[in-house]
């Protein structure tokens, strides 16, 4: 008795201790993916802006038009020349104040950045929204939940779909199906838009079983239950191209994570000791090498997220892909910034949230003094 | 048929050869051995000899390139060798033979607490409640000298001599036949292994237990033994009463071994054994040891017999004729 009360007053110490470390843990995280996200921001301004030269553009621009504007517009020629000089001043530097080119570009790029990491996006200079709307923000976050259906579809499938296969295979080591699947790692080296096509081509095209692109039936189906369907089908060969480009590798890498895990002392104990090779593969190989698997992970998503710009496209899928690549094709160097803001966003925060995991799933995981 | 349960170990004939790209490795090869219940032996050898293999023979925790692995293991006159390995894991691992491992430092799972993994051949292997079991690894704990808030702690929190207890806790928590030492104190400093040994000579006494203690350590091994084996190039060349062995090895092998540890008493000049053991693979006709052996003759080159004297096993041609 007097022993259960003492396991319990001790446990209560160590969870705490663990909440603890955890929360401490995160706030770093948290702050230097924050200034990471800043950093990476701060470049994309300047090398749109391609480090104020855009400036030095617009400028010469504006100075032009006003030339030409005075030039040929005949109440100014009444004016004697000295006064249209002062006046032709006057009107450039208002013209350099409503534009903000008064100040010099690194006063501006700071306050550019101020403004993105607030979300304040300010307005597109060519694109539109679906909507109908100038917003920056909301041609973005119309097309972000597609984005993330499709991305967070790909990944958690790839993750759990490439972990049970390279588990497999590792416990196969040396089997037919483990060389087969070996021999098949090299095709990850086509991009997942190359998949896409091949996919389209035969799925849609030759097989006619699932739509070409889009992301729902025209018109949209009434039901709810008709909507989800619907959306799925067209879910799925985006999704499986992502999935495929990238699985062939995880597989690979992640089969020999496991076998040089599987080769450690402990996991002889474990057969030692009687355990049924279900809960070898469970305890003794699988969380073992979990930490060592989502940083990998964790890598193979920003090439993910990359690769999923033209995937996106080739699907038609409304998603932000679609408009970063629409945005570059006319110059909207706002919406560029925007959409390479949100991504740097959802990257950290993926980024983030793995982290987080791996600190509850790895205990050596410590930041400062934690533990004794 | 009557079966002989005389013995609690009984080895007949095994042999464990492992494939590599030059040649098969004879690590154990035709090993005959036998001990009672309640005794502590200790196998003697260099490193490389093939001590290790050895144990993986008994407890059949085979790697991936096993060439031959035949012979007969009798537990309790039983020969665990026609076993499945479903029937094997259930009947025998842990319950009848369990293991402390040569590496306890890499032997603990880093990212499972310490007290799972002790409770973990109760809880799994023999279905006992969790929190009962939990009770029996404080037990456990208590007794080989672990605090018992250990037991929530992970592996890396562990100094080495704590994590060579926790290993031993975890070995003898089901109470088995048999405990196999795989160089327990090899990794540790002097104190602790002083420690550790002292922990075994206790366990010994109050336990009853059965020991196979694995080493190259002639000076820790003498405290514990009662019968000792020595095994040269994958085989079992001398076993002996600890007595006899310790005071007049048979062997020219086990004579020039204890020649070469320092002793606390007496002036004699430490010797060694000129040459080194042979490589395990592709090993010639006759005695393995002749090479080196100082009282080499014809006779070497064929392979001795196995040579009988009052409680001691020898094998050696030097000793047909006291026969």
């Amino acid at each position: 008795m007097t022993d259960k009360i003492n396991k319990t007053n001790k446990m209560s110490p160590d969870s705490k201790r663990t909440l603890k470390r955890i929360l401490k843990y995160s706030a770093i995280r948290l702050v230097s993916l924050f200034l990471t996200v800043m950093v990476g921001i701060f470049l994309t301004i300047m090398i749109a802006n391609m480090g104020g030269y855009v400036d030095e553009l617009v400028k010469g621009q504006v100075n032009e038009n006003l030339m030409m504007r005075v030039a040929n517009d005949p109440t100014y020629k009444v004016m004697t020349p000295e006064r249209r000089k002062t006046f032709f001043q006057d009107q450039l530097e208002l013209e350099y104040e409503r534009l903000g080119l008064n100040q010099p570009f690194m006063v501006r790029s700071f306050r550019f950045l101020w403004n993105a990491m607030r979300m304040n996006l300010g307005s597109a200079q060519q694109m539109t929204s679906d909507s109908g709307s100038k917003q920056v923000k909301l041609i973005i976050t119309e097309r972000l939940a597609p984005s993330l259906l499709l991305m967070g579809t790909a990944n958690l499938t790839l993750f759990f779909l490439a972990i049970t296969v390279a588990l497999t295979l590792s416990r196969k080591y040396g089997s037919r199906v483990d060389k087969f699947f070996i021999s098949l790692s090299p095709l990850s080296s086509m991009p997942s838009w190359f998949y896409g096509i091949f996919f389209i081509l035969l799925f849609s095209a030759v097989l006619k079983i699932l739509p070409f692109s889009g992301m729902i039936d025209s018109p949209p189906p009434r039901t709810t239950g008709g909507y989800i369907l619907s959306v799925l089908r067209h879910l799925i060969l985006p999704a499986s191209s992502l999935i495929i480009s990238a699985s062939f590798a995880s597989i690979y890498s992640w089969r020999t994570f496991f076998l040089i895990y599987s080769s450690e002392d402990y996991v002889e104990m474990a057969k030692a000791k009687g355990l049924p090779s279900k809960l070898i593969k469970r305890r003794y190989i699988l969380r073992p090498t979990l930490p060592t698997i989502i940083t990998s992970f964790s890598l193979m998503m920003i090439t993910m997220w990359m690769g999923a710009l033209l995937t996106e496209k080739i699907f038609g899928w409304p998603g932000l892909g679609s408009v970063i690549v629409a945005a570059v094709g006319s110059f909207d160097t706002a919406v560029i910034v925007g959409t390479t803001i949100i991504y740097g966003y959802l990257l950290a925060i993926t980024v983030f949230v793995l982290d987080f995991v791996y600190a509850l799933v790895d205990p050596r995981v410590k930041v400062g003094q934690g533990g004794n | 048929m009557q079966k002989d349960t005389k013995y609690l170990l009984e080895i007949k004939d095994l042999y464990l050869h492992f494939t590599t790209q030059i040649g098969p490795v004879q690590a154990v090869d035709g090993v005959d051995f036998k001990m009672k219940k309640n005794e502590a032996v200790v196998i003697l050898g260099e490193s490389g000899c093939g001590k290790s293999s050895l144990t993986k023979a008994i407890l059949r925790l085979l790697p991936r390139n096993v060439g031959k692995y035949e012979g007969k293991v009798l537990l309790n006159g039983e020969d665990t060798m026609l076993l499945d390995d479903e029937d094997y894991r259930q009947q025998i691992r842990w319950k009848k033979m369990s293991l402390v491992p040569q590496a306890a430092m890499t032997s603990l799972n880093p990212v499972l607490k310490v007290g799972d993994q002790v409770a973990e051949p109760l809880i799994i292997g023999e279905g006992m409640d969790k929190d009962l079991a939990m009770e029996k690894a404080a037990e456990y704990f208590q007794y080989v000298g672990v605090p018992v808030d250990f037991l929530s702690r992970y592996a890396f929190e562990l100094s080495g001599g704590m994590r060579q207890r926790a290993a031993l806790a975890m070995a003898l928590i089901t109470e088995p036949d048999l405990v196999i030492l795989d160089e327990p104190t090899s990794a540790l400093d002097v104190l602790t292994q002083c420690n550790i040994m002292n922990l075994l000579k206790r366990i010994k006494m109050e336990n009853q237990a059965s020991f196979i203690l694995v080493t190259h350590d002639i000076a820790t091994s003498s405290e514990l033994a009662n019968r000792v084996a020595v095994m040269y190039a994958g085989e079992i060349i001398e076993v002996s009463d600890s007595e006899i062995f310790f005071n007049k090895p048979l062997h020219p092998y086990a004579q020039k071994l204890m020649a070469s540890v320092p002793r606390l008493r007496g002036n004699d000049e430490l010797e060694f054994i000129v040459g080194k053991p042979p490589s395990l693979i592709g090993l010639p006709e006759g005695c393995r040891f002749a090479p080196r052996c100082p009282f080499k003759h014809e006779r070497c080159d064929k392979n001795p017999p196995v040579v009988e004297i009052g409680t001691s096993l020898v094998k050696c041609w030097l000793h047909t004729d006291s026969k």
